[in-house]
């Protein structure tokens, strides 16, 4: 599904060159469910933004769905972002001046679907997360545990067969956490391939496999199931 | 794919500052569109035929040292002597400037000892050579012979026997169009025949309500100065303007000449006009920067406020152009309310303009021209911080708070 292999991301300012990833090689298969851990400022987004096609790597090579996606124009890696990957972020990022139904129809009509099918799909995914009801209602009218589910409805709506998530539950408390967690599980169930950021061991721990990522590159491998197969350089 | 109901809704959470622009808008359409009415129609003005050789004729008015002089013989000889020389086509005596703002006028009947109902014309006494002189068509009838020429002394009442109108004139006394050869009067019981009709003359006052009704008389009073109308070859008026100085001069040394070219007199007629395009052209300009540079900082503004969630977008599937795009339709959907907005705004402001300045109407086509223009200009304005959103990278989404 995903396979970078010596991929390096240096990012340049006046003074200093940081070395956010250097010689990365991971791979991660159909259906896997991978968790992602590290100290701050380890590559972690980093990693996450280059395999979501929202950064492009400085070198290296990045092989989504078996496509070298490194030439593609922006037009290209929009569709790809758009057709294959869902995002879903710390800080929720609804847009705060649509209400849901119009939050998730965003990247819907960024693929193009008739109104009819956005409507179809917006629906579903709302009921999936359980707030059918709230369709019109604002982000700032929910809690941030809603607005997450939101966030992953919205993700979801295009049936992407790659979810990306950057600490999801970074900003809920653990009750709430838990219950994205469950809505992540379940997802991974019908088979969304999930990489997934974050803090929380015990989170961390639920998936098939943990990967941890130390000064930008992948430390420690860890099998936690049979689905995971490390893979170095 | 526009987007516009999301767009809209999203325009509906920001209105205020929406408003505001839509507002400035509306109010520079309704002033462009009253100001460029103006112009055009001062403009047309200015460009309106006058009939008249402007631009190579040359006005000569001298005062005599010794008074009791006999103008009508020092005019005979002066006139020889400028039609001789080079360059010069004819030149011919009249007691006023055309198009220079100052002239006479009279009040002319279609019946003999008729009170009322008396229509004006500008008055010129002048000669045969007038017509080559102005450059002046003769559409009908004939031109002054030697034979109709009268001296006479201002103190006395002078009795036109003949005279030639413009068409302007001869229409408005005989609106059937058979003026030639009828009678008019000046208010007793002398006629005057119509015998010749030229086709334009914009008379004294360009900005006289009845400008191009003219009358012209062949005669010759004997007023206490000269005046002559000097035509030239083209493209010779200068050079022979300074010939014509130095021989005047040469001729009689003492008397007082001025001279002045009838395009110098015509663009002071003009002043006023000229000074209204140029005023209400640097409004029109002024207030389209000012809206331009209103929608730029304001589309700027909010591409800044929303740059998170730009990132978003793009991180779910907004392509650059998917971006920019979306802040052009929103600065249409804007500047497109403002405009109506303006539309209707102009539209009340010029009835109030016809009404209380008489200014000319304000028509839907100078309406829609200038609406359009307002348009290109607002999106132009946007289009820079457009294509600047585009570059904001997706990374914004999971990099900044
Ligand atoms: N746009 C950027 N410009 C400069 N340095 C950056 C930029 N983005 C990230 N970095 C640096 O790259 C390193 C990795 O960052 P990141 O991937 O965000 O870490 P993590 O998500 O693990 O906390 C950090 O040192 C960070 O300061
Ligand atoms: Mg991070």
């Amino acid at each position: 599904m995903l396979k970078m292999h010596n991929v390096r991301k240096s990012y340049r300012t006046d003074t200093i060159e940081t070395h956010a990833l250097r010689d990365f090689s991971l791979e991660v298969n159909e259906g896997e469910f991978v968790s992602v851990t590290g100290p701050s400022g380890s590559g972690k987004t980093t990693f996450l933004n280059i395999a979501g096609l929202l950064e492009t790597p400085t070198g290296g090579q990045y092989l989504l769905d078996g496509q070298d996606v490194s030439d593609l124009n922006d037009r290209d890696r929009s569709r790809l972002r758009n057709e294959k990957i869902g995002f879903i972020f710390q800080g929720f990022n609804l847009i705060p001046d649509l209400d849901l139904f119009d939050n998730i129809d965003v990247p819907l009509r960024y693929r193009g679907f008739n109104a009819k099918e956005r409507k179809k799909r917006i629906e579903k995914v709302l009921e999936q997360v359980g707030l059918s009801a709230r369709a019109r209602h604002l982000p700032a009218q929910l809690s941030g545990g809603q607005q997450q589910r939101v966030a992953i409805a919205r993700a979801l709506a295009g049936e992407p067969r790659f979810l990306l998530a950057d600490e999801p539950t970074g900003n809920l408390d653990s009750l709430m956490a838990r219950q994205v967690m469950e809505l992540l599980e379940f997802i991974n169930e019908w088979g969304t391939t999930i990489v997934m950021v974050t803090h929380d061991p015990d989170l961390a721990r639920r998936a098939h496999r943990n990967i941890q990522i130390v000064d930008g590159q992948v430390a420690d491998l860890r099998l936690q199931s049979a689905l995971g197969e490390a893979v170095t350089a | 794919m526009l987007e516009l109901r999301p767009i809209l809704s999203a325009l509906w959470r920001n209105k205020i500052a929406a408003l505001l622009i839509a507002v400035q808008l509306a109010l520079t359409l309704a002033i462009v569109g009253n100001s460029s009415i103006i112009v055009g129609d001062r403009l047309d003005k200015i460009a309106r035929p006058t009939g008249i050789a402007v631009e190579d004729i040359i006005a000569v008015t001298y005062y005599p040292a010794e008074a009791g002089t006999d103008i009508v013989s020092m005019a005979r000889a002066d006139l020889d002597m400028l039609r001789a020389m080079p360059g010069v086509i004819d030149a011919v005596h009249s007691n006023h400037i055309p198009l220079s703002g100052s002239g006479s006028a009279s009040d002319f009947y279609r019946e003999p000892n008729q009170q009322i109902d008396d229509e004006v014309a500008n008055v010129y006494h002048t000669g045969p050579e007038f017509l080559q002189t102005l450059g002046l068509k003769l559409v009908e009838g004939r031109n002054f012979t030697p034979a109709d020429m009268e001296t006479w002394n201002p103190n006395d009442r002078y009795h036109p026997k003949v005279t030639i109108v413009t068409k302007q004139f001869a229409d408005i006394m005989f609106p059937e169009g058979n003026a030639l050869g009828k009678f008019i009067y000046g208010g007793g019981d002398n006629p005057i025949e119509i015998i010749g009709i030229v086709e334009r003359h914009l008379g004294a006052w360009t900005s006289w309500a009845k400008a191009g009704s003219v009358a012209f008389y062949p005669s010759f009073p004997k007023f206490t100065f000269g005046r002559y109308l000097i035509r030239t070859e083209p493209g010779k008026r200068d050079q022979v303007f300074k010939a014509i100085e130095e021989r005047l001069a040469q001729l009689e040394p003492n008397r007082v000449i001025d001279m002045q070219t009838l395009s110098e007199r015509l663009n002071k007629s003009y002043a006023r006009e000229n000074l209204m395009v140029k005023v209400l052209s640097a409004v029109i300009g002024m207030l389209t920067f000012i809206i331009a540079l209103g929608i730029v900082g304001l589309t700027f503004f909010w591409i800044n406020q929303r740059r998170k969630q730009i990132g978003v977008r793009r991180a779910l599937g907004a392509t650059r152009t998917n971006i920019s795009r979306y802040f052009l339709v929103e600065n249409c959907l804007i500047a497109g309310s403002g405009i109506a907005i303006g539309m209707a705004a102009a539209q009340i402001g010029n009835h109030f303009m016809v009404a209380n300045y008489s200014q000319p109407a304000l028509p839907l086509s100078v309406m829609l021209v200038c609406a359009l223009m307002l348009l290109c200009v607002s999106l132009v304005a946007a289009l820079v911080p457009a294509l600047r959103a585009a570059n904001i990278s997706p990374a914004t989404a999971t990099r900044s708070v």
